[in-house]
């Protein structure tokens, strides 16, 4: 059974039917007409549109999961994938979950577990503390660390419970605030410190390991073009510009933290990094948006690869075995109005033309007709395009995105294209404080035009 | 009581099935006398455009009086299950009624009529795999 809607759910509903497993979907009230409820070979509605009552909808999820009689359910990415409760729901009731076990979910959903784990396992993390008992003890710990710092809570995510600690003065407010806050969002208020350091890149790590300890390691993604809001705009693989000994440093640490924490299936860990120097962040225990990437240069089908081994398979190849060839960038083109602080559209897409040729994959769930919900995430396509270098890449991807036509909603294909023209992104060099200052840039460059026009007139 | 008076839910389906069969022949007029009621079909020309059938559907639909069908719809995913003494289509309920359960994680979710009515119709077999808005019962609430 497939637990998820949009792109992820076609890709999911794709490698089963390739692998001559048969499908269930799930589907909100919203998602009658969507493609995944088309291309499944059974489709079962589980609630309205909104999230809490449908994807999200545990009793319902499970209850179609045993009146189709489904062995597996795979959740994909965001909804029940990181869910240690949900995957121990599935496991009470006889069904694989597709991810790894649910005590390893736990772990790494809880950040500072999650880190101090990783420390065990003498994986590199930022200058940091565990869980901070006090504004005292967060003052002594500041002062180790050196401004300066970053308050975050532990069961945080999405920018909620974090605040940036410049001078000491600031420090007590910063704790309150961020714990307090922490406290609303995820009825947890514990937070941790970690130094702050300043436009690092975001590099992660992709790796697949099976149920009887063998691991290998994917390579790494760039994913450093971040909204301001820190959602991931452009990924690429492999990461441009790292030195070979950074490069290597990153995949043996992968591979350790996993053996270390016994994980299996899939999994990605985020590193920040600061020239050579690398700080593991944090781990996702799922597959993500930017899959594709890794999967078109290194000729592996990474959904296959999960299902395989959540059926008990074993990976049957070693790292010896896995070559990295050419170079893949992504765009997510979501329903958003970039000139508007990337505010979320919903509609009616009156007309949609994806993309073709060589080297282009378009992972997508839209057609011509098909709406846009208000409930859920924006992003409509995934255009991911392979070159045998990064030149070419770009190159194909700047061709892909002037091919596409999608009208009715405001999308993120011009954004995406000025990105690309960059000379920092031409250059690869660049790191999460790129794209927030561009889009500083244009703001200002748009109303410097604005005020000629009334100059002018 | 007359036929058609005996049936008073029935006078729509009953008229509008008249005028179907009538306009699949070539006849010209049609009178039907029976306890006292009578019901005359006509029209100009042998040739009827569908706008005419249309028409004379729409004219018979509104002569009866109009039907008050509510769907009962399924609110979780399981299995359902007609209650004992399983309900028949045609059934008159006095009042609120148990109809079926869905099954769902082994608990059973009664399916209730919320109210008085004929049962219309019953649009899952016991045993069926039911999801979210799925219509169980058709009920006429006259």
């Amino acid at each position: 059974m497939i637990a998820n809607r949009g792109e992820i759910a076609l890709r999911i509903n794709r490698a089963c039917q390739e692998l001559g497993v048969k499908t269930v979907a799930i589907f909100s009230e919203a998602d009658r007409e969507s493609l995944h409820v088309r291309q499944a070979d059974e489709a079962f509605c589980v609630g309205p549109g909104p999230v809490q009552r449908s994807y999200l909808n545990i009793p319902n999820i499970i209850s179609t999961a045993l009146v189709t009689g489904c062995d597996a359910i795979h959740p994909g990415y965001g909804f029940m994938a990181e869910n240690a409760r949900f995957a121990s729901i599935c496991a009470d009731h006889g069904i694989v979950f597709i991810g790894p076990k649910p005590e390893v979910i736990a772990a790494m959903g809880d950040k500072a577990t999650a880190k101090r784990v990783m420390k065990e396992a003498g994986v590199a993390t930022t200058p940091g503390t565990d869980i901070l008992a006090s504004v005292d003890e967060a003052r002594k710990a500041a002062h180790k660390i050196g401004y300066p710092v970053l308050i975050k809570a532990t069961a945080g995510g999405g920018g909620k419970g974090m605040r940036v600690v410049e001078k000491p003065e600031d420090l007590e407010r910063s704790f309150k605030g961020a714990s307090s806050e922490a406290e609303a969002s995820f009825k947890d208020g514990r937070v941790y410190m970690e130094k702050l350091i300043r436009d690092p890149r975001h590099i992660e790590v992709q790796v697949l390991a099976d149920e009887f300890g063998n691991v290998v390691h994917l390579g790494e993604r760039d994913c450093s073009v971040q909204k301001p809001s820190h959602q991931k705009l452009i990924e690429e693989a492999p990461a441009p510009r790292l030195s070979d000994k950074a490069r290597k440093n990153l995949h043996d640490m992968a591979i350790k933290a996993c053996k270390h924490v016994k994980y299996s299936n899939a999994g990605t860990l985020e590193f920040l990094a600061d020239g050579d120097n690398v700080y593991f962040m944090e781990m996702n225990t799922r597959i993500q948006v930017e899959h594709p990437v890794t999967e078109m240069v290194y000729s592996v089908d990474l959904v296959k690869e999960q299902i395989r081994i959540a059926s008990g398979e074993k990976l049957g190849y070693t790292q010896a075995d896995l070559a990295l060839r050419g170079h893949a960038i992504e765009c997510r083109i979501n329903a958003e109005d970039a000139s508007n602080n990337f505010a979320p559209q919903a509609g009616t897409l009156s007309k949609v033309v994806f993309p073709g040729g060589p080297g282009i994959r378009v992972d997508t769930h839209v057609y011509s007709g098909a709406q846009v919900p208000p409930y859920y995430d924006s992003m409509i396509a995934k255009i991911v395009s392979f070159g045998a270098t990064r030149e070419a890449a770009i190159a194909r991807m700047e061709r892909a995105l002037r091919e596409t036509v999608i009208e009715g909603v405001h999308t993120t294909i011009d954004e995406c294209l000025v990105i690309l023209a960059t000379p920092e992104f031409r250059a690869g060099d660049y790191n999460i404080g790129f794209l927030p200052r561009l889009l500083d840039t244009q703001a200002a460059e748009a109303a410097l035009a604005s005020t000629a026009v009334t100059a002018g007139a | 009581m007359s036929d058609l008076q005996s049936a008073p839910d029935g006078i729509a389906a009953r008229v509008r099935r008249l005028v179907e069969s009538f306009v699949e022949t070539d006849l010209i007029r049609v009178r039907i006398e029976r306890n006292g009621d009578r019901i005359e079909l006509g029209r100009p020309a042998l040739r009827v455009d569908h706008n005419e059938v249309a028409e004379a559907v729409a004219l018979a639909a509104e002569a009866a009086p109009a039907r008050n069908v509510e769907s009962i719809k399924s609110d979780l995913v399981g299995i359902f299950r007609l209650s004992r003494p399983a309900p028949l289509e045609g059934d008159l309920l006095e009042g609120d009624r148990e109809l079926a359960y869905v099954e769902a994680l082994g608990i059973r979710n009664p399916v209730r009529s919320r109210g008085a009515g004929r049962i219309a119709a019953i649009l899952c077999k016991d045993g069926d795999a039911v999801d979210y808005g799925r219509p169980l019962f058709e009920l006429d609430r006259g």
